[in-house]
């Protein structure tokens, strides 16, 4: 770059006034400008090497601390892991619930699961082959009546000369806790509001009572249901108000 | 080339000039819609962040619930003022730094009006319910052809600009600015065409989606900024940059570390384990190319304290360097496993994060090239004093309980998360940290309010018919008028005044 120019008013070309009235004018903030092309020659401090230095270490623990292991699927998957329960506080199990509520919650399940398909989501039946539990005399009336019939299935006539379908059997692999589930929630649900809990006792009653049964393995028809079951099961009634542990069904421990 | 610059002051200053009127409507269209959506944003933002602490806020309003106007709140912030500024920037500064003059004006300026046209459907698209889900990629899938078609339209020209250039130096601003033209269409691309056209496992889906907002903050964002930082502090003070190593070492360290960050967000979901972690250790690196170019740039601008005193950009950008720090030793702090990355998984920590990089930091330095540039472009001088001072002071008091209130808030509401035996709720509210980001976000809205106005009068040239800048305070000590000394306007002449 030659620096001749940088003395306008003696070179004759340029008439100085106008050139600088015009800047005056157009480019006064662009005239207040500094031209900067040279670059600072400071040096990269120390102390400043040395924080980078330190936060490198640190990003370095970072990932090899926890990443480094790549596809560790068994570090961050580790079977059968139960959360430790933080320090301090006890872990102590689910909530309790009332007695009827955590049977009935059981119940509901097994219902959707054995029952829905033929009875209904609404427990109304369809009329023919397949009567309502809603307001029915058996779900309703004796507690052995019902549980054989979950357990065994019913086939033929029933009591009011009618003849639904047959009904399978439904006790095989069911445990107490699930039929008393079951037969709690059919009679406390769909209108029916008998207020009572069937607990795992009776229903560890009926199964037993279902295997010693003199045809065991055959549905029970009507007639042996009226001749030999019509009573409750055994077992001490239970006090639907009483706190549970949802899971197990167990009395809950006092808070 | 040497023919190709004037060596004559007065005509470099005529070139100068020409080049900015060349730009002035693209760079004040871009200025100022931006301006408009930033408040837009800021006001959703209010409203967000009240729905937060009393969900029954304008409850009755079905386009208004929490989850449509908090991604219309930092899409607007991003797509709205924070790509439209950095338009503004990159056009202005590439023109300038390449010395040429813009002959696509129009051009860009139509492409200016398809991506406002673009960032609106695609809050309309938010607010009637379209939006995708992905956070900072809510708006409706058919924009964001229309984003990238309008901004490869704005910026090629400064990609032709910088190729013709006279031969000689490259700037270290061009290096940032050059560097963010071309990452930003590989980021959006990537994220993009692996999220909306060949969606994969939505887990992994996930983590595309974080290290995307990480890379548009670290590979957008934060370059622009510091390219117009290191073209103001050097410009305005009149001092060359502090050191060209520490640069160097701020620049390729950045362009090596920042697009690993990001996938941070995910750690311990079910994706391969190092990927996170990977993540966390990258944001922490980028420690160095921040705290790199903080260094340098404060030792640039704080050597002249009687400038920083008065000029308006330097001011501004001295502040958005302090954001930088307060961000790289966050980005340290947050990202330890163990101890607070777990903490910031499910908080409002993330969230004060990302609004310390885009407002704290980049918003600042774009607010100190605004004050810079506009005077240039529209050739007359900022109104008033008090608005700038006013604009300044809000926006640093609401920026930093907005960002430090969230920050460390959610790390606290992290750990009332951690703690399984109290109800969500409670943590989930976080219910004094949120009131304070409300009222913070109100300060900013005030601001930014002033601050639009007065862009507005600008743009109308309602500004100050003056060769003398508007400063903050007087120079030398005593006080002058805004027009300077008595019988001091015809003196101004090059080199009279240092630039402000």
């Amino acid at each position: 770059m030659s620096l001749t120019n940088q003395k306008p008013d003696l070179e004759d070309s340029i008439n100085v006034t106008e050139a600088h009235g015009r800047v005056v004018r157009e480019a006064a903030a662009c005239a207040r400008e500094n031209r900067i092309v040279d670059n600072g020659i400071g040096h990269i401090s120390l102390w400043s090497l040395v924080v980078c230095g330190i936060v490198a270490f640190i990003a370095g623990g970072v990932y090899f601390g926890s990443g480094a292991e790549l596809f560790a699927y068994n570090t961050s998957f580790r079977p059968g892991y139960v959360r430790k329960p933080p320090g301090g506080a006890e872990d102590s199990g689910p909530v309790p619930k009332e007695a009827l509520a955590a049977y009935m919650a059981k119940g509901s399940k097994i219902y959707s699961a054995k029952c829905n398909g033929c009875h209904g989501a609404d427990a109304k039946g369809n009329g023919s082959t397949f009567p309502a539990l809603a307001g029915g005399i058996w779900p309703n009336g004796e507690t052995e009546r019902f549980a054989m019939i979950i357990l065994n299935g019913l086939e033929g006539p029933v009591d009011d000369g009618k003849t639904y379908g047959i009904m399978p059997p439904q006790g095989i692999g069911m445990a107490p806790e699930d039929l008393a589930g079951i037969m709690t929630y059919v009679r406390n649900n769909f209108g029916n509001t008998k207020g009572d809990v069937v607990t795992t006792e009776m229903a560890k009653a009926a199964i037993e009572m279902s295997a010693a049964r003199k045809n065991a393995g055959k549905s029970v028809t009507g007639a042996e249901l009226t001749a030999d079951h019509m009573k409750n099961l055994p077992g001490e009634k239970m006090d639907p108000k009483m706190m549970l542990d949802p899971i197990t069904l167990a009395p809950a421990k006092a808070p | 080339m040497s023919s190709a610059i004037p060596t004559n002051p007065e005509q470099d200053a005529l070139l100068r000039a020409g080049i900015d009127r060349s730009l002035r409507h693209p760079v004040m269209f871009f200025m100022t819609s931006g301006a408009a959506w930033l408040a837009v944003s800021i006001l959703l933002g209010i409203v967000s962040s009240a729905k937060v602490h009393s969900p029954e806020f304008m409850a009755g309003c079905s386009w208004l619930t929490y989850g449509r106007v908090f991604p219309a709140h930092i899409n607007a912030f991003i797509y709205g003022w924070g790509f439209q500024v950095a338009f503004a920037v990159i056009i202005w500064m590439t023109a300038r730094l390449s010395r040429k003059e813009c002959t696509a004006s129009g051009l860009i300026l139509t492409a200016g009006h398809i991506w406002n046209l673009g960032v609106s459907l695609g809050l309309v698209g938010i607010f009637a319910g379209f939006s995708t889900g992905m956070p900072w990629m809510e708006f409706p899938s058919f924009v964001w052809p229309v984003l990238l078609v309008s901004y490869f339209a704005i910026v090629i020209w400064s990609f032709i600009q910088f190729r013709v250039r006279p031969e000689g130096h490259v700037y270290i601003s061009q290096w940032y600015i050059l560097g963010a033209m071309v990452w930003f269409p590989w980021i959006f691309i990537t994220a993009n065409t692996l999220l909306h056209c060949l969606p994969g496992h939505p887990v992994m889906a996930a983590g595309i989606n974080a290290w995307y907002k990480s890379a548009l903050i670290f590979l957008f964002f934060t370059p622009v900024a510091l390219g117009t930082a290191y073209y103001l502090a050097p410009k305005v003070t009149g001092r060359p940059v502090f050191s060209y190593s520490l640069a160097k070492l701020g620049f390729w360290s950045l362009a090596i570390i920042a697009p690993w960050a990001g996938m941070q967000k995910l750690a311990g979901a079910p994706i391969p384990y190092f990927l996170p972690y990977l993540g966390a250790a990258a944001t922490v690196l980028l420690f160095i190319p921040m705290i790199a170019a903080a260094i340098n740039l404060l030792r640039t601008m704080l050597a002249s304290p009687e400038i920083l005193s008065g000029s308006p950009s330097l001011r501004f950008t001295v502040a958005g360097i302090g954001g930088l720090i307060i961000l790289a030793f966050s980005a340290v702090f947050l990202n330890l496993p163990d101890s607070t990355l777990p903490l910031t998984q499910f908080s409002m920590s993330s969230y004060g994060f990302e609004i310390l990089a885009l407002y704290g930091f980049f918003s600042f330095v774009m607010f100190g090239a605004v004050y810079f540039i506009v005077p240039r472009v529209t050739r007359r001088e900022w109104l008033s004093r008090r608005l700038i001072k006013m604009h300044f002071l809000l926006s640093v008091y609401g920026v930093i309980v907005v960002a430090l209130v969230a920050l460390y808030g959610g790390l606290e509401q992290g750990k009332s998360q951690e703690d399984w035996q109290q109800p969500w709720q409670a943590s989930a509210t976080a219910y004094p940290y949120a009131v304070a980001t409300t009222i913070a976000w109100c300060f900013i809205l005030f601001s930014n309010v002033f601050f639009f106005l007065h862009l507005t009068l600008m743009w109308l040239r309602l500004g100050r018919r003056s060769s003398h800048p508007t400063l903050l305070a007087a120079s030398h000590g005593h006080a002058v008028s805004p027009h300077g000394e008595d019988g001091d306007i015809d003196n101004a002449g090059p080199g009279y005044v240092s630039a402000h």
